[in-house]
């Protein structure tokens, strides 16, 4: 096949890859802002789109970091490699979409360059010191640093704004802590500027490399122009078309997240993320948004931390990038084989965006597909008022028992009237306590 | 292997302090701001000392949402390399 065909080929998968990614972590900036009525759904939106439009034009270090770096100098890698890779990486990456595996687009796109690179021309081809220190640590410690960053931001904002009841009573008003909602409007937009600054990098990282494998561009050192501008299009349009679902799932149980809590994890993921761009370590910008949910979490007093929940989430973060890695190498043996296994390998891709697209078309909705993985990282951290809960529904599941126990004794007709009535209301678990402080009295009243 | 640890240092260093000075300094701003809106009703009704214990946790407060947004500012300024082209 031409080169100059897959050169058109890969540089149009790039960017589609680049749309997906933004259609995919919209929710990630702009879910907390919607879910505390910061912003409404539409303008959080639009503002989450220009954001990512300007962060992809202000720094190029990522997109430098993976056209130069990561495959050694002096490996001959063919545009078919980064086809395979790049094939390898969508593949994974919309499959785990679909079945709602957390997942990062980033590693996914790594591991499929990774593995196509090894099965290509073996381990020389792989620049490992740059793929330990551009990918692998920052994937492993930016989300820590993001995490410990938004427990200390999250501790201080309580702090400096608690008040206490007695001061409270006093002068008639509260914390003030909604303020935060103002807050989160420019901090929500950080976080949407420092995706542009990193995610699109990758993009820009990847035509890059198809450029300089085919001969178009002599090195790998600077990125053209209208590659810039293209990726930079096609993640802000992504971003645009993303918005419709966080619209259309609003109000379907967002985990409780407050406005202080919103604000600091917002600033720390993006603070975080901006200055990892500015070094060229490209992380998952899902993952280090997902890191700083949970630090804010236990930074507000009385959060709990569901281990296996967030255990779950971890082992998923380091699957992803061998997983894509193993889908990379086998789409690279595939287009190996030469032009015919390059349809082939097009063909599958084709095939299972299709399929994807049209299911979850026909799909409604629903709570079974989270808008994002950081919400799912939410979800890791017991809020106080979810622990009181279970306590209550605890505490009337004994006096249940217990009423049960006695009704049993005294068989009398009346008792098991009674009973009825209070067990339909507990099953809605939020009155329980009054139905169950209710149907307690009422069965001693009977005795 | 070689390993640039000094810049995980740096981001680490970085996430950590700019995030903590933008925060500190926005709460500092809700809580004087709130401070100010419990003196908006007394101020109302001719109470000089709450007019001005109004104005000033105001003012100071108007202060630290502009230092706290003036942080995030000069954190993008410094990682943009169209100002630093001279270097």
């Amino acid at each position: 096949m031409e080169p100059i065909l897959i050169v058109s080929l890969v540089v149009a998968i790039a960017l589609f890859f680049d749309f997906t990614n933004g259609f995919h972590d919209t929710a990630n900036a702009m879910a907390t802002p919607i879910a505390t009525g910061a912003l409404k759904p539409r303008t959080a939106v639009i503002i989450a789109a220009v954001m990512n439009l300007a962060g992809a034009f202000l720094s190029t270090a990522v997109a430098k970091a993976i056209s130069v770096s990561l495959i050694n100098e002096g490996v001959s890698i063919g545009p078919e490699m980064v086809l395979a890779g790049l094939t390898g990486a969508i593949l994974w990456n919309l499959t785990t979409w679909f079945l709602g595996l957390p997942s990062s687009s980033s590693h996914a796109l790594f591991g499929g360059l990774i593995g196509a690179a090894l099965t290509f021309a073996g381990a020389a081809a792989v620049n490992t010191d740059a793929i330990f220190e551009k990918v692998i640590i920052p994937a492993l410690a930016a989300p820590l640093i993001a995490g410990i960053a938004a427990f200390a931001t999250t501790r201080i904002a309580y702090l400096v704004t608690a008040r206490t009841q007695v001061s409270r009573a006093k002068t008639g008003i509260g914390t003030g802590r909604d303020t935060f909602k103002i807050g989160q409007i420019f901090s929500s937009s950080l976080l949407a500027l420092s995706h542009g600054t990193n995610d699109a990098q990758k993009t820009m990282g990847v035509i890059t490399l198809v450029l300089v494998a085919a001969g178009i561009q002599s090195n790998g050192d600077h990125v053209e122009l209208w590659v810039v501008v293209a990726s930079a299009l096609a993640i802000a349009l992504g971003t645009y078309a993303g918005g419709w679902r966080i619209i259309k799932t609003m109000g379907s149980g967002l985990a409780e997240i407050k406005p202080a809590q919103g604000f600091a994890a917002e600033v720390a993921s993006g603070v975080t993320i901006l200055a990892s761009s500015n070094l060229g370590f490209a992380l998952s910008t899902t993952q280090v948004a997902s890191g700083a949910i949970m630090g804010s979490g236990m930074g507000r007093r009385g959060g709990q931390v569901r281990w296996s929940k967030a255990g779950q989430i971890v082992i998923a973060w380091f699957l992803t990038l061998p997983a894509a890695g193993i889908v990379g190498a086998l789409s690279a043996l595939l287009v190996m084989q030469g032009p015919a296994g390059l349809v082939i390998d097009l063909i599958i891709t084709l095939a299972v965006v299709v399929t994807i697209f049209q299911v979850s078309r026909r799909n409604k909705i629903g709570a079974h597909n989270v808008i994002s993985e950081v919400e799912g990282a939410s979800e890791v951290i017991r809020t106080p008022r979810q622990i009181r809960q279970a306590q209550r529904e605890e505490r009337t599941a004994s006096k249940e028992a217990a009423k049960a126990s006695a009704k049993a004794a005294s068989k009398a007709t009346i008792a098991t009237k009674a009973t009825k009535a209070p067990a339909k209301k507990s099953s809605k678990s939020a009155p329980a306590k009054s139905s169950a402080k209710g149907s307690t009295k009422s069965s001693k009243g009977k005795k | 292997m070689t390993i640039d640890w000094n810049a995980f240092l740096l981001v680490f260093g970085a996430s950590i302090g700019f995030s903590t000075v933008i925060v500190a300094t926005f709460s500092f701003g809700v809580r004087l701001y709130t401070n100010a809106q419990s003196f908006v009703s007394a101020a109302k009704k001719g109470n000089q000392s709450a007019a001005v214990s109004e104005a000033l946790n105001r003012a100071v407060a108007y202060a630290m949402f502009a230092i706290a947004s003036g942080a995030l500012l000069y954190g993008i300024y410094l990682i943009v390399p169209i100002f630093h082209l001279d270097k």
